[in-house]
Parts: structure tokens; C-alpha cells; sequence
């Protein structure tokens, strides 16, 4: 299984949804709340452009967002 | 969990949307004993991006995902599945005859059928609007309102929602301009008074904006009327369009804002097929009027399923 990452704030609800998705199908993840961790947020910015939660790095795939579709794939789940 | 389906299912009641009108028509479903099916995209629904609801009746304040999280668990203990997955057409083959298919690649035979698909955020189509999108540009103060601390933001809207997104984003920027076209912005009063005391907002009336700007991240925005205004973030709250093409595919009236007409029953102009929530043609739009459309959609169905050759009443 790919390392999994996800950016995230401590409202946002899309990330909510992924955590869940990561939590029903066994999926380990660390996360770090870009609202309280300025580094982790410069690193978010830097991996993806983005200034917008969640981000997802799985292995070294950056997801925007709760893509259901695109983090099965990305996990191999598919 | 993910639920898994054979090709061959069948079921009396399929739901398409697992938001505030899906879920307690669920829960009725389950009550009526019909063999109830929910599909939806977001479970829980657009509802969960909202920060804080105070008029679900009985609960004070609690947040939309929590509301949410409740409802689906009152699903859940009704054994009523829940897939995620989204529909992609649904048939009409004759009474109590219906085919739903989904993007998964499902085929799920239904008797009734209930669209509770909500509705999508309008975009503001102004130029900068995608390039800046997640890079200033924000469809939801939720998610993204904490990134902003002691930045200057605004929010483009006028309606009850815009306000709420502003008293949130307030908890987080320095400064939260509302932008709004119209002379005058249409909160419910009680969050209309909550703007007016709130130091850190400022209304901008009577401004359409021409363009957002800035060079990586969004700078600000300008408007058709002149002038300009320094932004860090900008959030677009301009309404919603419902999510009514596959009802229209299958025949179901819509009026001139793309809305399902519903009757009171719940019931749109094709027998079998019921509509609730914000997709549904209310002038009065909530969490609490979407589930009560929902649960009498229930009934209608049962109604319909125990006697599909009933005139309507």
C-alpha cells in the first residue's frame, strides 16, 4: 500500500469524507492540519499549487479534493 | 461500508441522493417495509459543507456533518444500504418497471424511484475564476476558510448562505467583504443582524465583478462598475442550479428553473417517480423541508407500489 498523506483543516468536510473512505477500506494515513502547521501548509503549496483542502499525496500522487475514483486508483484498489 | 449488489437486485424504492431529503425518506422507507435502495455521490449531501445549523428543530446547534452523520446512522441501524456511486440514466420500462444504472456500471431494477439530487453550486464565470480555482478561489468557506487567518477575503452573494460564510470566514480573516450586486444583501434576519454587529464584515452593494486577478494565487477582483478591491480569497456563494437532467431524460417536468414540479404528495407528472429537496420546485428551501418532502415521497411511493393503477388523490 502507498504511504498515504492528507492536507487538511480542522472544518473541512471533504476531508472528512476521504478520512472515512481511507478508514472503511483499512487504509493507513497521516494527516496534518494546514491551518495550524504553517510548514506543512508552504509544503502543500509546493507539492500541489493549491490553497484549498483537502490534498491528498498517495505515494507521490497528488489528489485535490475527494475524488473517490481517482484515490481507488491511486491505491490500487480498482 | 461499501455495499455490495448483485446485478440481478431489485428493489421496491430506490433513492438517488443520500442528502438531507434521501436519508429520512430512507429512514420511512425502512418503516413501510419496502426494500429500499440509496445511491449518492456525497453522503450526507451538500448540507455537510454548512459550518453550523440552529434551525434543525430539537437540536440547538450542531454541524451539518454531524447532522448528517446522525441521519445516515439512523439509516444505517434501518438496514437500509447505501451506495456510493452516482446514476448515470434512469428507464422507465412500465409500472413499477424502473432501471436505474449507475457510473460503477450497476443495473438496479426499481418499482418507484425518488430524486433527491440536490442541486450544484453556479459558478460566477467571470475571467480568473477557474485559473485561480483552490488558489484563492474557494467553493467552500468550510473546507477552506482556516487557510485564510488574518487575510482579507470576500464573499460573492447576497443570499442567507453568503451571510453565513461570511460570520464564518469571520471567525478566521482580518477583514470579510460580502459582494453583492443588489442593493441589499437577503440573510434570514436573525443572521442579517449577526452581519450588521460583526465588526470584521463589510457589505459591497450594488458591484458585479468583472474579473479575478492575481499571479499564482488570487490578488483581488475587479468589477464592470470600476475600481477594484486587494483579495487574499475569494468565495463564491451566487446560489445553486438543481441536479435535474436525468429526471428530465426520463420525462419529468421541470419548470423554468430547471426545479422538478412536485405536488404535495411528493409526486411528479411520471407515476412512480417522486422528488424532494432543493431539486424539487419549493420556493422555501431548508434541511428540514427537504427531509419532510422526503418522507412524504415515502409514502406516495408506498402508496404507489401497493397500487400503482390508483388515481391520484
Amino acid at each position: 500500500m502507498p504511504e498515504v498523506k492528507i492536507y487538511s483543516t480542522p472544518t473541512c468536510v471533504y476531508c472528512r469524507h476521504a478520512k472515512k473512505f481511507f478508514e472503511e477500506n483499512g487504509v493507513k494515513y497521516s494527516e496534518f492540519d494546514v491551518s495550524a502547521d504553517e510548514k506543512r501548509a508552504e509544503e502543500m503549496f509546493a507539492k500541489s499549487g493549491q490553497i484549498g483542502v483537502p490534498v491528498l499525496d498517495i505515494g507521490g500522487k497528488i489528489i485535490v479534493g475527494y475524488d473517490r475514483r481517482a484515490i481507488k486508483e491511486a491505491l490500487g484498489l480498482e | 461500508m461499501a455495499h455490495e449488489l448483485s446485478p440481478m437486485d431489485s428493489y421496491d424504492f430506490v433513492i438517488i441522493g443520500a442528502g438531507s431529503a434521501g436519508l429520512p425518506a430512507a429512514v420511512y422507507a425502512a418503516r413501510f417495509r419496502m426494500h429500499t435502495l440509496v445511491i449518492g455521490e456525497l453522503v450526507g449531501g451538500t448540507i455537510t459543507t454548512t459550518h453550523v445549523v440552529e434551525n434543525w428543530p430539537g437540536v440547538i446547534s450542531i454541524t451539518g456533518w454531524d447532522l448528517m452523520d446522525e441521519l445516515k446512522r439512523h439509516v444505517d441501524v434501518n438496514n437500509v444500504p447505501v451506495l456510493e456511486d452516482r446514476v448515470t440514466d434512469v428507464k422507465k420500462r412500465g409500472e413499477l418497471d424502473f432501471v436505474v444504472k449507475t457510473l460503477d456500471g450497476k443495473e438496479i431494477n426499481a418499482k418507484s424511484v425518488l430524486f433527491g439530487t440536490g442541486t450544484t453550486r453556479k459558478k460566477l464565470g467571470a475571467p480568473g475564476e477557474k485559473e485561480f480555482e483552490n488558489k484563492g478561489v474557494s467553493y467552500c468557506a468550510v473546507c477552506d476558510g482556516a487557510l485564510f487567518k488574518n487575510k482579507v477575503v470576500a464573499v460573492v452573494g447576497g443570499s442567507d448562505s453568503a451571510a453565513k460564510e461570511a460570520l464564518f470566514l469571520s471567525e478566521h480573516a482580518s477583514k470579510v467583504y460580502i459582494i453583492h450586486r443588489g442593493d441589499k444583501i437577503r440573510p434570514e434576519p436573525i443572521n442579517g443582524e449577526r452581519v450588521e454587529q460583526n465588526k470584521k464584515i463589510e457589505l459591497v452593494l450594488g458591484k458585479n465583478i468583472k474579473e479575478i486577478f492575481g499571479e499564482k494565487v488570487v490578488k483581488g477582483v475587479r468589477f464592470k462598475e470600476g475600481g477594484e478591491l486587494k483579495l487574499d480569497g475569494v468565495f463564491i456563494e451566487i446560489g445553486a442550479t438543481p441536479n435535474s437532467a436525468l429526471a428530465e431524460k426520463l420525462g419529468v417536468k421541470l419548470n423554468e428553473k430547471r426545479e422538478i414540479i412536485i405536488d404535495v404528495e411528493s409526486r411528479t407528472n411520471i407515476s412512480g417517480v417522486f422528488a424532494a429537496g432543493d431539486v424539487a420546485n419549493r420556493h422555501f428551501k431548508q434541511a428540514i423541508t427537504g427531509a419532510a418532502e422526503g418522507v412524504v415521497a415515502s409514502f406516495s411511493a408506498y402508496e404507489y407500489i401497493n397500487n400503482p393503477k390508483a388515481p391520484k388523490k
